[in-house]
């Protein structure tokens, strides 16, 4: 039985297809389990699975191969998904092929009960689901969420934009819609990997009479009898099956005749649908297209992929106290880097982005908008800078709510960042960002990015696991911290650097840090060598 | 030897590894003993726990050695 194991932290595809058998299965039987949207009773927005990736996968492949000795199928493919899975999601996929329903139903419904009991993965937490509440004004208590409650209220609460084709030219950084499959096999047919002579695998002659030329370009079939030999440049279609390819340097010519010196045990070809046939997936849905695979999506045909639209994202920034960068501050003046650093963090998203700078007096600033943007609703994502703690002058959340969006949170429990708003107005996203640059930055990894995901149809960033290259002390604080952090490989494993930072408006640590480690509340300190777990934030392995 | 704890493991010992060096092997019995000097909150889930040796449960008669790498499983949940 041939099987296909996945541990992963992305969505799992909408569509998925059987391994290859050659057309011999008759049933294809698939399983999803889904998240449920209460657990024990209450009411849930995620559960968080987590996994012991080597042993699962072990795990899974040996229950499979032993009760195929009972149900001879096909065919397996399981995939289960670890990190924050939210409700409706798939946690576990399982697809099994057999040549009559009855073994793969049956297999399928064993495997399932066997997993339950012996693989390695686990519901670590659920997360509670917090109902949207009618905003209030001012920032209440109940408008506080946890870090996982945040990111979690943000996937559930942003919507795939309607997707919509382009042209492969448009297509870098945007995000598939569905799967693309392999229209026909690659390659088309059997081809030669050498400079030589094709003939028939097992004809013993020695000397052999050229019947035809043909290059890289030509589609000549025709059945080579025995004693014939076809002459084929590297990449040439071979004319028929059965065949294999003398290297030129093994043969010696002679007019229209060749002479066999060396018989090397490999054929020199390749065969046809040996990298894919026709049919099987190539690329999921949900993914961020990179390079290697619109090259792939040129080689099959697609030239009009389905992906999300170019977002549109209106970014102010507020306070009194900011200046352009090229100007030098006076006493109370800050040069303004916010805008630097929103620029520079939307970088891998295909966007439109708008800034403005807008004056910290809540009347003076809507006479503004409504002067630059005669109609607001033509953004996707609303980013305000500054403005969003409960200060006097700090009109980041009316200012939303005048712009027709329900405020879901307005308070974060992780530092840097925690005051942070998020609103919604139907299918557009807002977020009020604290001002200092290091609050931006968090929020930005662990807010904006999920939102952007979630927008453009992808499953959005997860924290992964690392271990600390160095002690990180003093770090005791009643909120997590989500804390600036240098990664590198080293020994084979992601080691975390903490980097100095004396406040959220430290900027100095922006020079080296490009993941942010999380620190438990209320945790004094954790020795070099302690698993942690990450955010990526630019970089290494993305953003 | 690296040790691994998973799930509700990771909140009785505060981390998801450690290292421990002894000359020779040791058995299930002798191996929780270690444990339960170092994180004696340990032992209320032994009932429930199975031992594995690189990546495959272990048996009443498996020998744990220094180069090993073990995990103390919990009652799993997937799927």
């Amino acid at each position: 039985m041939e099987i296909e194991i996945e541990l992963t932290h992305l969505p799992v595809a909408e569509k998925i297809f059987p391994p290859t058998t050659a057309g011999a299965h008759g049933a294809w039987v698939e399983f999803r389990g889904v998240v449920r949207g209460d657990e024990a009773g209450q009411p849930i927005a995620a559960l968080e699975y987590e996994a012991y990736p080597e042993m699962a996968g072990r795990e899974i492949r040996r229950l499979l191969e032993s009760l195929a000795i009972e149900h001879p199928c096909l065919a397996a493919r399981v995939i289960h998904r670890i990190g924050t899975i939210t409700v409706g999601e798939t946690a576990i996929y399982v697809g099994v092929a057999s040549q009559h329903r009855g073994e793969a139903l049956a297999l399928v419904t064993k495997f399932m009960n066997r997993l339950k009991q012996d693989v390695p993965v686990w519901k670590r937490r659920a997360v509670p689901f917090a109902a949207p509440r009618p905003a209030t004004g001012t920032a209440t208590t109940d408008s506080i969420r946890s870090l996982d409650e945040a990111i979690a209220e943000i996937r559930t609460r942003c919507q795939p934009l309607p997707p919509v084709r382009v042209p492969l030219e448009a297509a870098p950084g945007r995000v598939l819609r569905e799967p693309v499959c392999a229209p026909e096999d690659l390659p088309a047919h059997d081809r030669s990997t050498r400079d030589g002579y094709a003939l028939q695998a097992d004809d013993p002659a020695e000397t052999f009479q050229v019947v035809d030329i043909l290059h890289a370009v030509d589609w000549k079939p025709r059945t080579l009898k025995s004693g014939e030999a076809v002459r084929v440049a590297t990449g040439a279609g071979l004319p028929c099956g059965g065949l294999r390819v003398v290297m030129q340097e093994d043969v010696e010519r002679n007019g229209a005749t060749i002479k066999i010196i060396r018989r090397e045990a490999a054929l020199n070809l390749r065969r046809r649908g040996e990298d894919v046939r026709a049919g099987e997936l190539l690329v999921p849905a949900g993914r961020r297209l990179t390079a290697g695979q619109l090259a792939l999506l040129a080689a099959a045909g697609c030239t009009q992929p389905l992906v999300n639209p170019r977002l549109r994202i209106r970014h102010f920034t507020t306070g009194d106290e900011i200046i352009p960068p090229d100007q030098v501050p006076q006493p109370g003046q800050v040069r303004d880097s916010n805008s630097s650093l929103i620029r520079g963090l939307l970088q891998p998203y295909p966007c439109d982005l708008v800034q403005s700078h807008i004056p910290e007096n809540f009347a003076a600033a809507k006479q503004l908008i409504t002067t630059l943007d005669p109609q607001p609703a033509t953004f996707d994502l609303l980013l305000v800078s500054g403005g969003a703690s409960v200060g006097e002058k700090d009109f980041t959340r009316p200012l939303l709510e005048w712009l027709g969006f329900e405020t879901v949170f307005a308070q974060v429990e992780v530092r840097p960042g925690k005051p942070l708003i998020f609103g919604i107005n139907d299918r557009r996203v807002a977020f009020g960002l604290p001002g200092n640059p290091l609050s931006h930055f968090v929020c930005f990894h662990f807010a904006v990015a999920t939102a952007l995901a979630r927008i453009a149809g992808e499953s959005g960033p997860q924290f992964l696991r690392g271990r600390l290259a160095a002690p990180l002390t003093e770090a005791a604080n009643p909120r997590e911290t989500l804390w600036p952090a240098h990664l590198a490989a080293a020994d084979g494993e992601l080691r975390l650097r903490p980097l100095p930072w004396a406040s959220a408006g430290s900027v100095t640590c922006f020079a080296e840090a490009n993941a942010l480690l999380r620190v438990p509340a209320d945790c004094a300190s954790l020795g070099a060598g302690t698993g942690v777990d990450f955010l990526p934030a630019g970089g290494m392995l993305g953003a | 030897m690296r040790v691994l704890f998973f799930a509700q493991l990771k909140d009785v010992t505060g981390c998801d590894a450690i290292e421990l060096a002894f000359p020779s092997p040791l058995n299930g019995e002798q191996l929780w003993a270690r444990l339960a000097e170092q994180f004696p909150g340990l032992l209320a889930h032994r009932g429930n726990v199975r031992l594995a040796r690189n990546w495959e449960y272990s048996d009443a008669q498996t020998q744990f050695a220094d180069s090993d790498e073990v995990a103390l499983i919990p009652p799993v949940s997937g799927g």
